[in-house]
């Protein structure tokens, strides 16, 4: 799985630890997942396309698709 | 309400470990002469409550950031820990014993038993929590 989330943030001038305040998580769970390393909960997806204006769809890239 | 509780937690983490680390003193003060063996069992509390205090200042600082103390990623790795360290305490519970009388010939008594599961346990936890909250996916 990529995401799209480094480039939306970089867009947004949002730095890590800001957007894990927006979605009420750890800095470091943004890094896993900006590396594609942790799939979040539908909650901790919606939370995160919502505060980058995107949708869950456009911000999660599967590799088979 | 989820900080304050998060503020608590963390409280209370750091009175038990003063208290663990006070009557690991005060055990060895009054002990007198230690054997090898018993410095052994010394050392593993102390590396136990060494990673439970790293952990607490890890709490510490996401909260003084004002990041939540743990999060989701967090929770399932406290989880995951938590089922690691259960099944250690059964196999523990079960080996520890069978293994002193195998090897060593003698029976072990209920109280080092316990403290050897619960050590056991302990361990297998903290090295269980450190491993996967370094990684990404817990699954």
């Amino acid at each position: 799985m990529r995401t799209r989330i480094k480039e939306l943030r970089a867009r947004y001038d949002l730095t890590q630890e800001e957007l894990a305040k927006k979605v009420g998580v750890r800095r470091e769970t943004i890094l896993f997942l900006e590396k594609g390393k942790y799939n979040p909960s539908l909650k901790l997806a919606h939370d995160i396309a919502k505060n980058l204006h995107t949708t869950i769809e456009d911000l999660f890239i599967f590799e088979d698709e | 309400m989820k900080k304050m509780k998060a503020k608590l937690e963390t409280i209370i983490g750091i009175v038990i470990a003063c208290a663990v680390l006070i009557t690991m003193l005060l055990y060895i003060t009054k002990a007198g002469e230690l054997q090898i063996e018993e410095y052994i069992l010394i050392i593993i509390p102390v590396l136990l409550v060494a990673s439970a205090i790293y952990i607490l200042w890890d709490r510490i600082k996401n909260i003084k950031a004002g990041l939540p103390a743990k999060d989701e990623r967090l929770i399932k790795v406290n989880y995951k820990a938590g089922y690691y360290g259960f099944i250690a305490a059964i196999w523990s519970a079960v080996f520890v014993p069978l293994t002193t009388e195998i090897l060593f010939g003698y029976e072990l008594i209920g109280g080092h038993v316990t403290a050897a599961v619960v050590i056991i346990s302990g361990l297998v936890f903290m090295i269980s929590y450190l491993c996967l909250s370094g990684r990404g996916n817990i699954e």
